[in-house]
């Protein structure tokens, strides 16, 4: 019995009828604003569908290639500096409004393309120097963006132009989340994709068989790197207000790093769950234990690790299927007399 | 492809330090297309350090390798796989949580390839040619289970079909009956024989000396980084500085 629960779970997640179910998912979203929610709601509903997306990518690079971004919110504070720079300073944007959805993409290009400036050093290392050197270009580009005062107004920041249009936002950001989601769908089944996991469990081996392993770890870093400018750049916008103090902070990747562990390193559904788990915990745990929120919160992170170490949906080679079916089954051996 | 006069690889003057320690001193060596070479020595005689230089894995300090003609001395690891080189390890390296089967797929020839080719699944051709070779190697029941469920035994026959995936033309195979009981031994020197037949040359290390006078045509044995020898099995099992060095009085 569990053994075909957790096949068919398997199944689902890396066959079409994953991406069928997410695609239901996403056209079930899309019908929500009509069912007469406030803009607060949709205000939040983009937030989550942002932290969906972040952990999405931040998986790509940190769950699947195994290299552990500590400083991947660079690429956010990019793509968020890129747009307000340009809809604040250019003068070939058509309009603020319109503007927005062409300095979107610049957001993102230009996060990728300092992905591949950075990576062709930093993606040498291995481990926990990556790790570390990239927390050093973030915490570097934060002071740089703080001294460039001219371009991004230093430590005062910047002011875009407040254009409120909660349901625009709601749907740009589903059909972000969607499109990123779908990729890494995509990416995980793919040759591409499987490298990837070769070059986590094995660098040397994966090299030695043929694997241009710098060139995919690139490549995985710099999609990575794009999509979280592009959500950068959204999040400037919607924000209207940027400040390296707000954009570049260490918490967000802090985020992504627990919302895919949460969710399951290296799986396609894993980060998008687990952004929703952690952002329903932290309103009900902020609601309802507010005083002491942070520390139920820390010890509710520390039993899902202990007992879920590979995550919600993770798998491992020790025991196939996923973490919470393999939990499941302890739980009912134990139970059984 | 490769003439029958040119060596298939070729190593002149190999040299690798590592600081102070000379590994690999000034090591010649060839295989020719086809054939089978063995190379012995004492523990920490420079074998693997050589099969490093050989397959790049390692920078090499002096001399220089060509494979097929063509000096690969600077060549990089994926590039020397793609022109077909395959190797197996000293310890067994496979990706232990992927399934057996994905093991052997991402292991297939990467090289002309477009993106467009590699962001799609891989083609059914690829995943017949995986089968095909697990049966081959009589592991293909386990083509579904992680790599991390088999035995050390099994993950050998699974590395070497990772090896023999991109269809190499030459196999350098790293003490490939290491921890493998003698029914599997068996099976494995039925393999290479099979593939020699094929035409595929085959570079071993071994300390299986039974192993190597079945398969090899000629051995290498190295001792303190140098060629201590070279010649026929029973040339080398004669030799009175290979038994004083490595076989013992």
């Amino acid at each position: 019995m569990m053994a075909r629960v957790r096949d068919r779970l398997a199944q689902l997640g890396q066959g079409w009828g994953g991406l069928g179910l997410w695609w239901l998912l996403l056209a079930a979203l899309a019908l929500y604003p009509y069912t007469g929610v406030t803009h607060l709601t949709l205000f939040l509903g983009s937030q989550v569908f942002v932290l969906v997306t972040l952990a999405s990518n931040w998986n790509l690079i940190g769950g699947m290639t195994g290299y552990v971004d500590f400083g991947h919110a660079v690429f956010f504070g990019i793509g968020a500096y890129v747009m307000g720079i340009l809809v604040t300073k250019s003068p070939l944007l058509v309009s603020p409004e319109w503007g927005f959805l062409q300095a979107l993409p610049v957001s993102g290009a230009a996060a990728a393309i300092f992905a591949l400036l950075i990576g062709l050093p930093t993606l040498r290392l291995k481990g926990p120097y990556f790790s570390i050197a990239m927390l050093g270009t973030f915490v570097a580009m934060r002071e740089i963006v703080r001294v460039l005062r001219p371009l991004t107004g230093g430590g005062v920041g910047l002011n875009l132009p407040p254009v409120l249009n909660r349901l625009g936002d709601y749907y740009l950001m589903l059909v972000l989340m969607g499109l990123v989601v779908s990729i890494m769908w995509w990416i995980r089944r793919s040759e591409f994709g499987q490298s990837l996991i070769a070059i986590r469990e094995d660098e040397i081996g994966a090299e030695m068989r043929g694997i241009n392993t710098t060139l995919h770890k690139i490549l995985a870093f710099m999609i990575a790197a794009f999509f979280t400018g592009v959500v950068g750049g959204f999040w400037a916008w919607q924000n209207t207000f940027i400040d390296p103090d707000v954009v570049f902070i260490e918490t967000r990747t802090v985020e992504m790093v627990m919302m895919s562990m949460l969710g399951g390193l290296g799986t396609v559904w894993g980060p998008p769950l687990g952004a929703v788990v952690i952002y329903v915990l932290q309103t009900v745990v902020w609601g309802r234990l507010f005083g002491i929120h942070l520390l139920a919160l820390g010890i509710l992170m520390v039993l899902l690790v202990l007992f879920l170490p590979e995550g919600i949906l993770g798998t491992s080679g020790r025991g196939g299927g996923t973490s919470i079916v393999r939990l499941w089954g302890r739980i009912r051996q134990r139970s059984d007399p | 492809m490769t003439d029958g006069s040119r060596p298939l690889l070729e190593g002149r003057g190999l040299t690798k330090r590592f600081g102070g320690l000379t590994a690999v001193n000034r090591v010649d060596f060839a295989v020719q297309p086809g054939e089978i070479v063995g190379l012995i020595g004492p523990n920490g005689s420079g074998k693997t350090t050589l099969f490093d230089c050989l397959s790049r894995l390692e920078r090499i300090d002096g001399g220089q390798v060509l494979f097929k003609g063509i000096d690969i001395t600077r060549a990089s690891p994926h590039r020397v796989a793609h022109m077909g080189l395959s190797r197996t390890f000293q310890v067994i390296r496979v990706y232990r949580k992927m399934k057996v089967l994905d093991n052997m797929l991402v292991s297939r020839r990467w090289s002309g390839d477009s993106y467009l080719r590699v962001m799609r699944p891989s083609s059914s051709e690829m995943v017949r040619r995986a089968r095909d070779l697990l049966e081959f190697l009589r592991i293909a029941p386990l083509a579904e289970e992680p790599a991390g469920h088999l035995s050390g035994g099994q993950r050998r026959l699974l590395e070497i079909g990772m090896a023999l995936m991109p269809d190499p033309d030459i196999l350098l195979l790293d003490e490939a009956t290491s921890g493998v009981n003698p029914t599997l031994i068996e099976t494995i020197k039925d393999h290479i024989r099979t593939l020699n037949g094929q035409g595929k040359a085959f570079l071993l290390i071994e300390h299986n000396i039974n192993f190597i006078a079945d398969l090899c045509t000629r051995v290498y044995a190295l001792n303190h980084g140098e060629t201590m020898a070279e010649g026929t099995p029973r040339e080398i099992m004669e030799n009175e500085a290979v038994i004083d060095a490595y076989f013992g009085a």
